[in-house]
């Protein structure tokens, strides 16, 4: 599935993942390939987009406020302040 | 005709001169590079806002918003509007600042035309110290936003007039800004920002038709909530980052024009210059000559 991370000053994160943990206003979602057309408001915390199964490679990001989008097969996390970890 | 030694001094000024032009060309063309990298990586995120608010916008949730509150008709001739006016710190980018500064004054005879009160909020020491020459009084001024303008700035600048706005004591909210369309095509804008025109309510029938069906968690009613500050925010932070990378083009213009108008110049002198050089030479061989004559004679 194709993941995009977006700050307000720049796309942090743009390829494919699979597996999306987020912090959402009211805790942690995890969103997988397949996933329903979701939206969800973002709270503070970390997010972790994995690449390449078994958690090998993940990338973390420490992330304030925005929104959570998956359409189709497309997560898009729009942050207002995103921090690479 | 003027002496050879005050030309060779005035065509060392001239060259100095160009050095710094130069320099300074070569600087903002580097900085602009950057400049308009931001612009570009902005984007993705503005369009993201829009879309989804677009999304999520339907007229009877836009009762509910006092950031959507649109202008009632019968009290267009009490409006208070907030100005917010970008301009540069620094000169030496030709008309620039006086573009925008032109651009806000238009506006604000036209508001207080209608009788509307303006209260002015200036980024940048060129528009400050132009208003208050004018001695008009300015509601808020900053001069810590250089060339690389966050989001925090942002933030921090319409913050306030968002509070202001959601308590009802501010009608409208535009910002003057130079758009950044390429690096010679700089035009200063206005653009309203509260209340906010919902996005993609002009098209319309595509918003509508092309909204996924959600799941939505809270509601739709507390994302929107969430989006529409941000989304403001958003749209002074691009205001910013645009006006700087515009800021840029016009200096590297003024700084090419100024060095290719300084090259022009010493071509020139230098051509005086060789004249006279020449014209005492010949007049020094004529009075030897005529000497020499003079003492065979």
């Amino acid at each position: 599935m194709h993941v995009t991370v977006i700050s307000p000053e720049r796309g942090v994160f743009d390829g494919a993942a699979d597996a999306v943990v987020a912090p959402a206003f009211d805790g942690q979602v995890g969103i997988l390939p397949g996933h329903a057309p979701f939206m969800t408001l973002l709270g503070k915390g970390v997010l972790t987009v994995q690449v390449g199964g078994g958690g090998s490679g993940s990338n973390r990001f420490e992330v304030a406020g925005g929104f959570l989008q998956v359409v189709g097969d497309a997560v898009r996390v729009v942050a207002d302040q995103v921090q690479t970890l | 005709m003027a002496k050879p030694r005050e030309l060779r001094r005035r065509i060392k000024s001239v060259q100095n001169t160009r050095k710094i032009t130069k320099t300074m060309e070569l600087v903002a063309t580097s900085k602009l590079k950057r400049a308009q990298d931001r612009v570009v990586a902005a984007r993705p995120y503005a369009a993201a806002l829009a879309e989804v608010i677009g999304d999520l916008y339907s007229p009877e949730l836009a009762e509910r918003f006092p950031l959507l509150r649109q202008p009632k008709d019968g009290t267009a001739g009490s409006r208070r509007v907030a100005l917010l006016l970008i301009t540069s710190n620094r000169g030496l980018c030709g008309a620039f600042n006086a573009n925008l500064i032109r651009e806000a004054r238009h506006r604000i005879d036209a508001l207080e035309g209608e009788g509307a009160t303006v209260a002015l909020h200036i980024v940048g020491k060129k528009g400050i110290a132009f208003f208050k020459f004018a001695k008009r009084p300015i509601a808020s001024q900053r001069t810590d936003i250089g060339d690389k303008p966050t989001a925090a700035h942002a933030t921090e600048l319409v913050g306030p007039l968002m509070a202001q706005f959601a308590a009802g004591s501010l009608d409208a909210v535009e910002v003057v800004f130079a758009q950044f369309r390429s690096a010679v095509s700089t035009p200063p804008t206005t653009l309203p920002v509260l209340p906010i025109a919902p996005p993609g309510a002009g098209e319309g029938e595509r918003g509508r038709a092309g909204a996924v069906n959600y799941i939505l968690k809270p509601s739709a009613e507390a994302i929107l909530e969430q989006l529409l500050p941000l989304y403001v925010r958003n749209q002074v932070y691009r205001a910013l980052v645009e006006t700087a990378a515009a800021f840029l083009g016009a200096q590297r213009t003024a700084m090419k024009n100024a060095t290719d108008n300084a090259g022009d110049i010493i071509e020139l002198l230098q051509r005086t210059y060789n004249r006279a050089r020449q014209a005492q030479i010949t007049q020094e061989i004529a009075e030897i000559v005529g000497g020499a004559e003079a003492l065979k004679g």
